[in-house]
């Protein structure tokens, strides 16, 4: 018996290494895969993430400004300052943050807003971080804390100071200085607008007029104007931020009062939110961007309402309700700047952090004292101060996302001005405390359309095709005809969508009714030209070899097309006024999109045929030729073969041609960038443009901000359409083989 | 020279002669018939005549145009384009390559079962009465019959009995086969063409398939093309020897494989070529 020494062998080096490499390269694929998905699903986890609050820091008051009680708080930017006003009216700055030059809790200055013999009545403070003060002689003084950055070198330095924005002088309120109950202030660089009730009943609006620019320059003209006689009380008062409304409540009646007019104040509306509910009003807000007031309640509600219009004008309505207390009042809202967030506050401490637009809490806890603690939210939001006796406390609020929630995903939103809940994607707007509307329903709705009607078009004529060239095609044909259509899917998209959109859909907005009319003619001039071809004498028959019988079919297809394109303006004339477009508009009411799902449809099935022409067309090819022998053995016509077995037997490769080109259609960008209009509407209408996910990630992710909610939406819509895509393969993946296990016998 | 299964063997009362047949007797008569692929001929000149009721079989070594002749039978040659037939095939006294002949309706009469069991992609059911289902019969307790008494004929009914709604996919390779005639008897053809059945099966199966063709003849005429002597010589009642195109010899099966007439059959059946 002799044993094989084992020697070295170049062919098992070969083999092993040839097995290592495919399994390298093959493993590197799905880890790949893996990294995106797992990249993707980083970028918009934080968008579902819950608001949190943590305490950051805490300062002592100087200690012989600790007597006098504090009414308002705030801080800077950077959160790196922080400051309270007393009830003397001084301001006093401290570092909330070591840095070179402060170390934390380091008083930086104390200033006296009030002088001497001026005593603070109330103190407001204005969503563009000024500070109001209202002395008991019915005059007020704004100050706006300023934080100046300076730079000595490579060194940053930061230093509070206080600035007037209407000047140091006290100012009067009502024209015959009378004192004031209750008031509410917003200025902007142009003017400054006040409402207010005054110590004999007048219910008044001043207006401050900046001679040029209240940044630069504190001067001003005040115009005066008596809004009501009479009326001895009011609850609450607020001016919209734009200076246009002004809002006034009184034992839960509300009147809006239009403040545009220099002449008059007229109501704009009245209306009473709580009337259902049986409940009191105990706080009254309203939110940024000038449209929502919010109301809280003794129950315990917080209520949102906005102007909607409706067949009887525009009408305030109630558009939501949050429970924020089971047992408690709200007695204070405290709206963010720029966002659609509020804190709403309970007499006994309680916070609860909502967002509006999301319908949800982000969070609920015991924060405070009392409902009268001063509480102010950092200007960027990312935290609060607030105050106790002898110290400043800053919390770090992380909510970065609140506007993102499944149901503002994926639900109707009731956005503010709209008439009704909606799904709309209206992701940017040129206005600071826009209302982001990002609703996926649209784009993921643009992109099933643009792939419906894509699929529409392509299917027939792509099976068709593979069909006849695979079952009837003389095969010297065949071997060029087959490679040919599959070259066309190196064709370039963006050549497509660039001929669709600038060459086919004006064309097809010309010659509508040549579009229709070829739908007919296209069909009936291939009908009879097989007709006559069928019953043409052989003699003249043998003219044409018969491998390319198949091709006399093209002139007739151009002559018909031609003919479609020459009848179509007489169409046009005697039918439809001269111009279909404007008829299907005017006459039929339908709404005509140069960019429209029939350009789409027809672009992108040019694309997505070859995919589907290519799989299907190998499918029936490689249907046994046994088995088609077997049925015209039995009698069965080349038709009857064809439906009965042929089909059959090819249907799992059929079904996922027709899977893979749903999921290019669904996956492609540039036809549908180039050739949807890109508008985000929810329509079936052939007519219509729409949005897709592909396109709306390529128009809007170069102006997104890194990290903002937009920018991990687009990232969700980018993982949206991976899912798509996903599952459109995994199913047909999944029915092939199952199919194909079914007939792996064959 | 040959071993014949004496069970199989035909009595000298049976024996037909076939150079005189009566017009009855007779259920093909192909005249002259010679078939160009392209510009090679494949068939020259074959004239003979297939009794009814008989078993009758093309011998030959491979390429010598056994199965072409056997194709010609139902036109499945029409299928190939570049495919040139003349001469004549007699189906009870008619040309099938007659102007007017519809080949559909030519095919019901000669039913083809082919080398690879070819069941369709449906259950048992569905592949028995498919021929029926092809001209519009859908009674269901028609298509049930047929579908008992062809399974029974083609002795597959008692295997699959329990199971005929099945895929036909799932039966053994003999299974199919027997399912493939019994697709064919179905529609009660006259003539059964069988292009070696049994070349892609395993002993047991084949000779279950040969008792079948056994069977088949009392009531169809078999014409059976094989490339195996033995089965040639135990299933048939007639065999013609062809070798490069030509019939070279059609004789009563004892006679060819005993006393060969013509050189060439003598070697070919002695195994000199093949």
């Amino acid at each position: 018996m002799t044993v094989v020494a084992k020697t070295f062998d170049p062919r098992q080096l070969k083999n092993t290494l040839a097995r290592w490499l495919i399994s390298a390269g093959g493993i590197s694929v799905l880890f790949t895969l893996v990294l995106i998905f797992m990249y993707l699903v980083y970028v918009i986890k934080p968008i579902f993430e819950s608001a949190s609050i943590a305490p950051e820091t805490q300062i002592q008051f100087l200690e012989n400004a600790q007597d006098s009680e504090t009414v308002a708080v705030g801080v800077d930017e950077l959160k790196e300052i922080g400051f309270n006003i007393n009830a003397q009216g001084e301001i006093s700055f401290y570092q909330m943050q070591d840095n070179e030059d402060h170390a934390r809790g380091e008083h930086l200055l104390t200033e006296s807003i009030l002088s001497n013999d001026e005593n603070l009545q109330k103190i407001l403070s204005t969503t563009s971080n000024q500070y109001v003060l209202l002395t008991t002689d019915g005059t007020i003084k704004v100050v706006e804390p300023t934080f100046i950055v300076s730079f000595e070198g490579d060194k940053r330095s930061m230093n509070p100071t206080v600035r007037y924005p209407l000047g140091e002088d006290a100012i009067y309120i009502d024209e015959d200085e009378a004192a004031i109950k209750d008031f509410s202030f917003v200025m902007n660089e142009e003017k400054a607008m006040i409402m207010a009730l005054s110590e004999d009943n007048r219910l008044i609006k001043t207006a401050l007029i900046a001679d040029d620019d209240f940044y630069y320059d504190p001067e001003f003209t005040a115009e005066y104007q008596l809004i009501a006689d009479n009326i001895d009380a009011i609850d609450f008062i607020q001016v919209t931020p734009d200076t246009t409304m002004g809002v006034v409540a009184r034992n839960n009646e509300v009147s809006v009062y239009e403040l545009d007019d220099d002449w008059d104040v007229p109501v704009k509306g009245q209306f009473n939110p709580v009337i259902e509910s049986q409940a009191n009003i105990t706080a009254m807000t309203l939110l940024s961007g000038s449209s929502s007031i919010l109301f809280g309640t003794d129950n315990g509600d917080v209520l949102q309402w906005f102007e909607v219009a409706s067949d009887d004008g525009r009408k305030f309505q109630q558009i939501r309700r949050f429970k924020a207390s089971i047992n408690e009042a709200i007695t204070q809202i405290y709206p963010e700047r720029y966002r659609k967030s509020f804190f709403a506050v309970t007499p006994s401490g309680q916070v609860g952090l909502y967002y509006t637009t999301s319908e949800t809490q982000l969070w609920q806890g015991k924060m405070l004292q009392s409902d009268q603690q001063p509480f102010a939210i950092a200007p960027r939001a990312n935290g609060v101060v607030l105050s106790g006796k002898t110290q400043l406390e800053l919390l770090t609020v992380d909510n970065e996302h609140p506007e993102v929630t499944w149901s503002a995903l994926w639900q109707e939103v009731w956005y503010e001005g709209y008439p009704e809940p909606a799904y709309i994607w209206q992701s940017t707007s040129g206005s600071d405390d826009f209302e982001a509307k990002f609703s996926l329903v649209p784009i993921s709705f643009g992109t099933m359309k643009a792939a419906l009607y894509a699929m529409l078009f392509a299917v027939p004529v792509a099976l068709a095709a593979a069909v006849y060239t695979a079952y009837f095609m003389p095969p010297v044909m065949r071997k060029t005809v087959k490679p040919t259509i599959e070259l066309m899917e190196a064709l370039p998209t963006v050549i497509l969508g660039f001929l669709a959109g600038l060459w086919l859909a004006p064309l097809i907005e010309a010659y509508l009714p040549a579009v229709f009319l070829l739908l007919i003619l296209l069909p009936l001039a291939t009908f009879i030209t097989a007709f006559a071809w069928y019953k043409l004498p052989k003699n003249i028959k043998v003219f044409v070899p018969e491998s390319f019988a198949p091709m006399i079919i093209l002139p007739v297809l151009i002559l018909a097309a031609m003919l479609a394109f020459t009848l179509s303006p007489m169409i046009e004339a005697s039918w439809f006024g001269g111009d279909m477009r404007k008829f299907i508009t005017n006459d039929l009411g339908i709404d005509f999109d140069q960019r429209n799902a029939l350009v789409v449809g027809i672009a992108m099935g040019f694309a997505v045929i070859p995919t589907i022409f290519s799989m299907a067309e190998d499918a029936i090819f490689s249907v046994p030729k046994h088995l088609t022998s077997g049925s015209l053995a039995l009698g069965a016509t080349q038709w009857q073969t064809l439906v009965k077995v042929v089909l059959l037997t090819a249907s799992p490769g059929i079904f996922s041609a027709i899977m893979m080109g749903l999921g290019r259609a669904v996956g492609e960008t540039m036809i549908v960038l180039m050739a949807t209009g890109n508008t985000p509407v929810i329509d079936w209408s052939i007519f219509q443009g729409m949005r897709t996910l592909s396109a709306n990630i390529a128009v809007e992710m170069p102006e997104s901000e890194v990290g903002s909610s937009h920018y991990r939406i687009l990232f969700l819509a980018a993982f949206v359409l991976f899912v798509f895509t996903f599952v459109f393969n995994t199913l047909a993946e999944f029915v092939r083989q199952r199919l194909r296990d079914k007939y792996s016998s064959l | 020279m040959i071993n014949v299964n004496p069970q199989v063997l035909i009595t000298d009362s049976e024996r037909l002669d076939i150079n005189n047949l009566t017009a009855e007797q007779v259920a093909l008569e192909i005249k002259n018939l010679n078939l160009h692929y392209g510009d090679k001929q494949a068939l020259q000149n074959i004239s003979m005549k297939i009794p009814k009721g008989q078993v009758t079989a093309f011998i030959g070594p491979s390429g010598c145009g056994k199965s072409t002749l056997l194709r010609c039978i139902n036109r499945m040659n029409d299928l190939v384009d570049i495919c040139k037939i003349d001469g004549a095939i007699e189906l009870n006294g008619e040309n099938i390559y007659a102007k007017h002949v519809d080949v559909a309706q030519l095919r019901r009469k000669v039913g083809m079962v082919f080398q690879r069991p070819n069941p369709f992609p449906k259950s048992i059911y569905e592949n028995v009465v498919y021929g029926l289902r092809l001209i519009g019969q859908n009674n269901r307790r028609v298509l049930d019959e047929v579908c008992e008494r062809s399974l029974r004929a083609a002795a597959l009914w008692d295997e699959v009995k329990d199971r005929i709604h099945e895929s036909a996919l799932g039966l053994s390779g003999g299974q199919q086969q027997r399912l493939v005639i019994a697709r064919a008897i179905a529609i009660e053809p006259e003539v059964l063409l069988l292009d070696e059945p049994t070349s892609a099966l395993d002993p047991i199966s084949t000779l279950t398939i040969e008792e079948l063709i056994n069977d088949l003849k009392q009531q169809y005429t078999v014409v059976i093309v094989t490339h195996n002597m033995q089965q040639a010589a135990r299933v048939s009642d007639q065999t013609a020897f062809m070798y490069m195109g030509d019939l070279i010899e059609y004789a009563d099966t004892n006679t060819l494989f005993t006393t060969p007439a013509k050189k060439k059959t003598e070697d070919y059946i002695t195994g000199r070529y093949g």
